[in-house]
């Protein structure tokens, strides 16, 4: 389908043509306000809302740009506006009788913009006096946006590709494609390791049925051998569902009509192997709406854990075996937003790093007081804003990287992965590396095989050189 | 004069704290009343009840928010500590509630109230300059952002120059009116206004929470709603 280019990010060409937006827009909030949960949450912020501007002081997009419409607050009226004119008795009675504000196309127009301009990071939250969630309210606005096809195309496709695709996840990944990458990855963790760890799929009744961001198995082969060598030193019982493998949840950040989908899906999946724990990889949002899942998946939904909350839990018990070498690189941690804003995964992950970096250092502020990479709310899939992600909206991130002098910045999270290294190239940090926290684990995992003396290296080379002649 | 002192005094004052007293007291039931009705419909019901209470405390002892911007944070702070206590452990306004209501309780001495209204009039006039001279405040500015700052000196600075008839250039009577009716108006203007924060704030942190606990079909009956259940993605 063709895009259009009205907006800064490429939208369908339906966005643009089908008529009477204001009327579907305010059909579709109104709807969203009857069978949701923000209705109060909204009603209070309109009511309250102080103006002090004081979220502007959190904001990293301001802080860089400066510009009005991204003061928090500025942007979270724009939406208040509407609810006071169109869903409140007061503003409905002050309409007829003085007129005034009219939702029109262009107001649209403008909310299309702002609330993709937003990372949804939440962090202006802490700081808003009366305790008002921008996130909150940018999620809900873009869900209502979303209903008259304002979504970015990219995240849309992905999620078209996810519930209606062939492949039925979002990088459209083929079964077999993805079984002849898992081969390949074991084949590494052979030659590199020289230990044997398949990745199983559809094993029924295993512990943990595990979901990452599907685009690992294109981008993050050290983060998923990470990930299997983890599962294998701590013999633990996990499988890959052929049903289902993709733990990303585009619909967090567009619309949770198709959130819902996408967490029952994976519920369903679970359930179909009578796998007993969702495992989620190395991914903030995946995390995040797998939390969703006691939310739409019903009495009997699995419980959800988080691969660092994994390994975290086994580094306590002493499960991991380590080699007395610890990771020489001086090391960093980036918050992922979506794990960390609530507080929820803060800790976890600094408790292995510590125990595997000899250098780690933390960037300030950290935790959940950290800065957004600059990529959160889907924006990062948004390739044709990458100067803004890497720019104005990325500045200060990168920053806080260079302050830190650190040669390995730690994500555990896909997309704050792709987008810090786009980050680092834009930003002079070339000297930088990007990884997640599996990556470092693996190089430091004890399998117990003892290291190849140089002389079977050498033996192993000339027979690789004979087998290439012979083939 | 006197009459005009008597209408500010009796019926008016009372019409605006009932209004006010009415008005704040539907904003809180209802929002309780939702809050349950949300909560019923969460398809997790799992609500983090201590994080909430202990979000709400961090809230209203503010000093976390005092680092970003702490001229503004600051003033605003002592704003709020002169305009919650003065007006309520005044001895005069205890003495007329005596009067009223045939009891009262413990006032501030005189000379601790006389200070935090000085504090409070100084820090009126700065949040109104600070939301002039302040980009980010200025352009979120309404008119009732201006306006309340300055009612509230105006009841303030009137009830300081009756207190104190040696700074006072006017009549007592119409200062005193001034201070009644400016009073009176915060009084019918709170349940209206952002004043109504004085209710809502101890619950927003509930509300927010609440309002990312979905209930479990939200999407699927928009989508009904909206006539798009078998729509294409």
């Amino acid at each position: 389908m063709a895009t259009a280019q009205k907006y800064a990010y490429n939208v369908e060409q339906r966005a643009l043509e089908e008529g009477d937006r204001p009327r579907r827009f305010l059909e579709a909030f109104g709807a969203i306000l009857e069978h949701g949960n923000y209705n109060l949450a909204l009603d209070t912020y309109a009511r309250t809302s102080a103006k002090c501007g004081r979220c502007a002081a959190s904001c990293q997009l301001y802080e860089a740009t400066g510009a009005e419409e991204d003061i928090p607050c500025n942007r979270s009226e724009l939406l208040f506006r509407v609810y006071r004119r169109y869903f409140t008795t007061a503003g409905i009675a002050r309409a007829r009788l003085f007129g005034g504000f009219t939702l029109t196309d262009e107001y649209i127009d403008e909310m299309a913009e702002a609330f993709w301009r937003c990372t949804a990071c939440r962090r202006c939250k802490d700081t808003c006096p009366v305790g008002i969630d921008h996130g909150l309210v940018t999620h809900l606005a873009r869900w209502a946006l979303s209903e008259v096809d304002l979504i970015p195309r990219a995240l849309l496709v992905s999620v078209r590709e996810q519930l209606e695709g062939k492949t039925g996840n979002t990088s459209a990944i083929p079964l077999p494609a993805l079984k002849d990458t898992c081969e390949f990855l074991s084949e590494e963790l052979q030659d590199i390791y020289h230990v044997d760890i398949e990745y199983p799929f559809d094993v029924e009744g295993a512990e943990y049925v595990f979901f990452p961001a599907v685009s690992d198995y294109l981008m993050e082969a050290d983060t998923l051998m990470g990930n299997a060598a983890l599962m294998h030193v701590t013999d633990a019982s996990w499988t890959i569902g052929t049903g289902d493998y993709d733990g990303i949840n585009y619909g967090l950040f567009y619309s949770d009509r198709m959130m819902e989908r996408i967490v029952r899906n994976m519920v369903k999946e679970t359930q179909r192997l009578g796998g007993r724990k969702i495992l989620v990889g190395e991914c903030g949002h995946a995390t995040r709406s797998a939390w969703y899942v006691p939310a739409f998946g019903g009495p009997d939904a699995p419980p959800v854990v988080n691969c660092l909350e994994y390994a975290y839990d086994m580094l306590e018990q002493g499960r991991i075996p380590l080699k007395p070498e610890k990771i020489p690189e001086r090391v960093t941690y980036h918050d992922p937003c979506n794990i960390a804003r609530a507080g929820r995964i803060t800790e976890q992950p600094r408790e292995v790093l510590k125990a595997i970096c000899a250098d780690y250092v933390e960037m300030t502020p950290n935790r959940t007081e950290n800065y957004c990479c600059g990529g959160g709310g889907g924006t990062v899939s948004i390739d044709e804003i990458r100067a803004f992600r890497t720019g104005p909206l990325g500045r200060r991130k990168a920053d806080q990287i260079r302050d830190t002098g650190a040669e390995l910045v730690v994500s555990p999270c896909a997309n704050c992965k792709k987008q810090l290294r786009e980050l680092c190239q834009d930003n002079d940090l070339d000297d930088v590396e990007v990884v997640g926290l599996h990556d470092l684990l693996l190089r430091v995992i004890d399998f117990g095989v003892p290291e190849p003396s140089e002389s079977e290296e050498e033996a192993d080379d000339e027979t690789e050189a004979v087998r290439a002649v012979d083939a | 004069m006197d009459a005009w002192l008597q209408l500010a005094r009796g019926p008016l004052f009372w019409a605006a704290l009932v209004f006010m007293l009415l008005g704040l007291g539907r904003h809180l039931v209802l929002t309780l009343w939702e809050g349950a009705r949300a909560y019923r419909r969460a398809g997790d019901k799992d609500v983090p009840g201590r994080k909430i209470v202990a979000d709400t405390v961090r809230w209203l002892v503010p000093t976390r928010t005092l680092r970003d911007r702490w001229p503004y944070s600051i003033t605003t702070l002592l704003f709020h500590v002169g305009v919650i206590l003065v007006p309520l452990f005044l001895a005069g306004h205890i003495a007329l509630w005596k009067g009223a209501l045939g009891f009262g309780w413990p006032a501030l001495p005189n000379t601790v109230s006389t200070t935090l209204t000085l504090v409070v009039l100084a820090a009126a006039v700065a949040i109104v300059v600070q939301r002039v001279v302040v980009k980010e405040s200025r352009v979120l500015s309404r008119f009732q952002d201006y306006a309340i700052p300055l009612l509230i000196a105006v009841a303030f600075g009137s009830g300081f120059m009756v207190m104190h008839p040696a700074w006072n250039p006017f009549g007592r009577d119409p200062t005193l009116l001034v201070h009644v009716l400016s009073g009176d108006l915060l009084l019918f203007l709170t349940p209206v206004t952002k004043l109504s924060h004085m209710v809502l704030l101890p619950l927003t942190q509930l509300v927010s929470q609440l309002a990312w606990h979905f209930p479990p079909d939200a999407g699927e009956r928009v989508g009904v709603a909206l006539g798009k259940e078998s729509e294409p993605i």
